[in-house]
């Protein structure tokens, strides 16, 4: 780097996070179509759910989201940590989040097809909604895990400016996983309002 | 194809018949003559520009970076800001508040009777409930009366649009959408499906003839009965062909064992100008052509070609004939 | 050390692979820039061939130069390919990617591999989306294919699958795009250019790419549900099960009304920086004009519904688009009386470019003002789905974006070639083009008030409207010879066309200060900004030749670039660029894999090309920058 640029301290968050920023507000937009076109179908319909489909349960979804948005503490240290060049303590935190995002991704995948048992989205509207806006967030929730994964490894072998950035992105984009996975799931469980 | 231009009238929206068109018509013309001065400031504008080519400001000092600028803001805001502003709200007013009643939904007790619309690819089908008349493609409505026309489908969106009596509205699927059909004078008016609909969406016209009451009354009588029986020995030849052959799968003629409805309802088919949705007139030479060979008319309509013996043909044609 | 020193290291250091390789490895926004122009010219003509063929089976009624089948698929096509295929790309992939950076001051975009990809995806969606006319399965449910008639029962077949798959496929394009210019203009300006600083050009992108990055989700959910609909059996506008088939229109024109000012912002970005040029005059109210183009974009996210006004919706619901309908309008007008007073105060030079600013006003005006008649409900219900809508829209979409475009064709022909047009046909090429598409277009207003529906493949004599028809059908062959004299005019420039030298015009940004063609690297020195006109700071032009002399804000030590703050504009950091890449272009092959493997139903198969898609991006992820050099 020019000598010019070696007395420089960054000001501010890397190009890596405002990219993430825009891919993250791309998503949320998709995910806001999807939420707005739950609720159109809802308020034209008479029976919702559709006729012939059951309403979602409340208590086991709720508390195994609850378990995954708290794998935004150790997301959010790790961005922290690694700013501070603190590479095993990164690790470790990521390690820590991945556990829980892991464990949460098992269950969603097991109840996705327990699901696929009773009903399908090939019955009516409703389900058609219903799996369709799940399956996208079980998805987003998957490639974070894989993202994640990625992470581990790629600092396995050292810490660079490139992985610095990618950390901090990655922490983004699962708070943004997270907040957006309590969100579906309130809308899914709004039915029984 | 023939010029059907005495088969019925223009589908003119600058030609109204009624209330709701006159006003549309009226409101037009008036936002013309505005958007026709608008046009021609910018344009001076531009032209001015023009002429004074190569010249700088009014005036003042040469190296100023804004020659003009405060005088230009004037004009930015009062005609970029202001002036469009009391246009639109006098428009918006104008267009939204005094017409919107006539040409949005009657209310149903505010009407006389009702038709209902039924869009198919590619014909239109009217009901008149409360009577046991059905028809298609052309619709018959008495003379200052507010008929209340439901229009729904029963395939994909159409829109059903008869410009000289009001603006038009869509027939979605799982929806019915009204307008008020109110036509102060006696005439015929054509109209035309407005939504895409697939390959035939260029012949899928309607006629609406509006008559004095008495003879509408005359007129739904008759369209109500069923079917009279055929009474030449040709005729009948014809209702065997047609109730034997493929024909009753697709049509129903009232009265008759056929009770098809894949195609439009043929039981008083004579009383009608028009065939194919206002393509080709109602003659015998027409109906005997269009029944062996539609395709050439409308390509790719549900209707096939069918292979008849000449006098399978005639006779055929001498039954529909008789279907007044 | 000299300047001519620091430039030669710089050119070292910024220099492409030579050949085929090097174009198709290539990072360079100009390289890109130019990729995007050559191949939307190809769908422009294939857009244009369209239209001469229906224009022409349209001249007279009752003709058959082409049957219906045929005629659906090209209106459809036309209007996919116009859209999608010609004016998005060519404003924003060509003319946006080439000429932000330059008005910047940067080097390449902020995320210049990303940039690379958007290109290769934007050729596998236009190849994709055309092999389906090859193979007699284009798409014929019109560009906005209304269900039910896009459904599999009443389309069965792969047609309507090529549409929504092309069009979630040539979405992603743009969505990258877009997000590549919003980090580019808010992180990547020459440090000293404040957000108030920066020329219009760059407020009318940032406009388009905020309204790009937005719009986009909402027609790639509808594109997703119409697929899974025709293809997995699900219920989304099935009437019978709890779906809507107004579901479509809503998704879709929330995308398609913020669409068509994406399509124009751009061109309004073109369009304000030819008129300081060729009036020598800063715009009038420049905060008012940034603000407008801005505002523009945003309220038309509210309007969508004006495009269903005849579909039943309460009257409570008609009224309220309606009068979002009539707000709209106000940053337009806003800017054109701006534009029209910086004519006037200014010392405008009617050259080719300006010409066609002028024309653009006028058509762009014309347009406006019926789409003002449509805030007027029940006339809009008289006249939507007929030639009066298609006359509105024209005047607007080839007003508006499209004399834009051919005006920036020749305004920056000669920095992108280093030679001059040849100005006397360039003037004859407007003419022809502005006589021509005003015969074209306007007799449309007319037909259309008469009666005649849009979407038809004939029409009945008798009616009044052959002779309208005919006298169009003449303005399309019209517009079309212009549009060859322009680019003749424009090939022949090339080879023929005398020197240009850095600044013809004496242009206002920053594109004027470097050589025609610009060097690989842009900038030698960073520049200093102190306005939106930085080529018309003559004191801070002479600082950047003295620090280049001495070398300071050269970065000649890697790819590097400077990143500041997004509002105030101060340095905040100094960042190593990627270089030429394999990974986009083979990242675009694994996604295009991916998308016909969904148009066969090969879902197993689908599950594979996934995983090649990880392996592009981990490929892609592998190479990281160089963090310093001896």
């Amino acid at each position: 780097m020019s000598d010019y640029a070696a007395g420089l301290r960054r000001g501010g968050p890397g190009l890596a996070l405002w990219g993430m920023a825009m891919l993250v507000a791309a998503e949320a937009t998709l995910f806001g179509t999807f939420v707005g076109t739950y609720y159109y179908l809802r308020f034209e319909s008479v029976h919702w759910p559709s006729p012939g489909t059951s309403e979602p349960r409340v208590v086991v979804p709720l508390i195994m989201v609850g378990i995954l948005i708290t794998s935004s503490i150790p997301m959010h240290l790790a961005a922290r940590a690694v700013r501070r060049g603190r590479l095993w303590t990164t690790r470790l935190l990521l390690a820590w989040a991945l556990a829980v995002q892991c464990g949460y991704l098992a269950w969603a995948t097991h109840d996705y097809v327990q699901q696929l048992h009773h009903s399908a989205p090939q019955d009516n509207a409703y389900s058609s909604i219903y799996y369709v806006l799940l399956g996208a967030d079980h998805a987003h929730v998957a490639i974070g895990v894989l993202l994640v994964v990625w992470l581990l490894w790629k600092l396995t072998r050292g810490l660079t400016m490139y992985r610095l950035n990618a950390t901090q992105a990655i922490a983004f984009y699962w708070h943004a996983v997270n907040a957006l996975t309590l969100i579906v799931l309130g809308v899914l469980l709004s039915v029984r309002l | 194809m023939l010029a059907l231009a005495g088969c019925g009238g223009e589908q003119d929206t600058l030609n109204p018949h009624s209330h709701a068109s006159t006003d549309i018509a009226n409101l037009f013309w008036v936002m013309t003559a505005v958007a026709v001065g608008g046009l021609a400031l910018i344009t001076g504008l531009l032209v001015f520009a023009w002429v004074r080519r190569g010249r700088r400001g009014f005036g003042g000092d040469p190296d100023d970076p804004h020659p003009g600028e405060r005088p230009a803001w004037f004009v930015v805001v009062g005609m970029g800001v202001v002036f469009p502003l009391v246009v639109i709200v006098a428009l918006f007013i104008a267009g939204n508040w005094a017409i919107i009643n006539v040409t949005q939904a009657p209310a149903a007790s505010s009407t006389a009777m009702t038709v209902d619309a039924i869009g198919h690819q590619w014909y239109w089908e009217f009901r008149y409930p409360g009577t046991k008349a059905v028809t298609a493609d052309e619709l018959h409505i008495p003379v200052d009366t507010r008929v209340n026309l439901v229009a729904t489908t029963a395939d994909v969106i159409h829109s059903f649009w008869v410009p000289a009596l009001n603006r038009k509205v869509d027939a979605i699927p799982g929806r019915q959408n009204r307008i008020l059909l109110y036509a102060n004078e006696p005439g015929v008016y054509r109209g035309q499906c407005a939504e895409f609909c697939g390959l035939q969406h260029a012949h899928m016209g309607m006629l609406v003839f509006v008559q004095p009451r008495a003879q509408f009354r005359a007129w739904l009588r008759q369209q109500a009965a069923p079917a009279a029986a055929p009474t030449t020995a040709l005729a009948r030849r014809g209702r065997q062909v047609f109730l034997s052959g493929p024909c009753s799968s697709c049509h129903a003629i009232r009265g008759t064992t056929a009770r098809g409805y894949v195609g439009p309802d043929l039981t008083h088919l004579a009383s009608r100008t028009t065939l194919a949705g206002v393509t080709i007139p109602d003659s015998r030479s027409y109906l005997s052509r269009w029944i062996v060979d539609s395709q050439h008319f409308k390509p790719g309509n549900e209707m096939p070609d069918f292979r008849l013996t000449g006098s399978q043909l005639s006779s055929l044609v001498a039954y529909l004939e008789s279907l007044k | 050390m000299t300047t001519a020193v620091y430039e030669e290291r710089l050119e070292r250091m910024w220099r492409s692979r030579p050949g085929f390789l090097g174009w198709a490895m290539t990072t360079d926004h100009k390289r890109i820039g130019l990729l995007y122009f050559w191949t939307t010219l190809v769908l422009f003509a294939a857009g244009g061939a369209e239209a001469l063929i229906i224009r022409t089976q349209l001249a007279q009624p009752n003709q058959h130069v082409v049957g219906p089948a045929t005629y659906d698929e090209l209106f459809t096509l036309h209007g996919v390919t116009m859209i999608f295929f010609f004016i998005i790309p060519m404003t924003t992939g060509a003319f946006g990617n080439y000429l932000l950076p330059l008005m910047i001051g940067a080097r390449d975009m902020a995320f210049p591999r990303m940039n690379a990809l958007s290109y290769w995806v934007f050729l596998a969606s236009g190849i994709f989306v055309y092999t389906s006319l090859f193979i007699g399965q284009a798409p014929n449910a019109g560009w906005f294919d209304y269900v039910p008639l896009a459904s599999a029962k009443y389309d069965p077949g792969h047609a309507i699958d090529f549409y929504c798959l092309g069009i979630i496929f040539n979405g992603i394009a743009s969505s990258l795009t877009a997000a590549n210019f919003i980090v580019t203009i808010l992180k990547l300006r020459a440090p000293g250019m404040s957000f108030n600083r920066m020329p219009l050009f760059c407020f009318a992108f940032l406009a388009a790419s905020w309204g790009l990055l937005f719009a986009l989700p909402s027609l790639t959910a509808d594109a997703i549900f119409l697929f899974l609909d025709r293809n997995v059996g699900t219920h989304f506008f099935d009437v019978a099960k709890g779906g809507s088939t107004l579901l479509w229109q809503h998704l879709f024109w929330i995308f398609g009304h913020p669409e068509v000012y994406i399509l124009i912002v751009p061109a309004f970005g073109i369009a304000t920086e030819i008129i300081p040029a060729f009036t020598q005059r800063r715009v009038v109210a420049f905060p008012l004009v940034a603000v407008a183009e801005l505002l523009v974009v945003f309220i038309g996210f509210g309007v969508w519904a004006h495009h269903m006004f005849a579909t039943g919706m309460p009257t409570v619901t008609v009224i309220f688009f309606a009068a979002a309908t009539g707000i709209v309008v106000i940053p337009s007008t806003i800017q054109v009386f701006a534009w029209c007073m910086t004519f006037i105060t200014g010392r405008a030079r009617f050259k080719t470019p300006l010409l066609f600013i002028a024309g653009f006003i006028f058509m762009f005006v014309a347009g406006g003002l019926t789409g003002i008649m449509f805030l007027a409900v029940p006339f809009d219900q008289q006249v939507t789905d007929t030639y009066f809508v298609i006359a509105h829209f024209h005047y607007i979409i080839f007003g508006a974006a499209v004399f834009p475009i051919f005006g920036g064709m020749y305004f920056w022909f000669p920095k992108v070639t280093g030679r001059l047009y040849f100005e006397l046909p360039g003037q004859i090429s407007f003419w022809i083009i502005f006589v021509g598409t005003n015969l074209l277009f306007f007799p449309m207003h007319i037909v259309g008030l008469e009666g005649m529906p849009r979407r038809n493949y004939t029409y009945s004599s008798g009616l009044g409207w052959g002779s309208y028809n005919l006298a169009e059908t003449i303005g399309s062959y019209i517009t079309t010879v212009g549009i060859v004299v322009l680019l003749v005019n424009l090939v022949v420039s090339y080879f023929r066309g005398p020197p240009a030298g850095a600044d013809p015009w004496h242009g206002a940004t920053l594109e004027w200060t470097i050589s025609s063609p610009p060097p690989e690297y842009n900038f030698a020195v960073i520049p200093k900004v102190s306005s939106a006109y930085a080529n018309w700071d003559y004191a801070d032009r002479e600082e950047d030749r003295r620090k280049l002399a001495e070398g300071i804000m050269v970065l000649e030590q890697g790819h590097e670039q400077p990143v500041s703050a997004p509002v105030d504009g101060w340095l905040a950091e100094i960042v190593e660029m990627p270089h030429d890449s394999p990974w986009p272009i083979l990242l675009a092959l694994a996604m295009s894999i991916v998308f016909v493997l969904l148009l066969l139903h090969l879902w197993t198969g689908v599950c594979f090309a996934l995983a090649g898609i990880v392996l592009a991006l981990l490929g892609w992820h592998g190479e990281e920058p160089q963090e310093s050099e001896a």
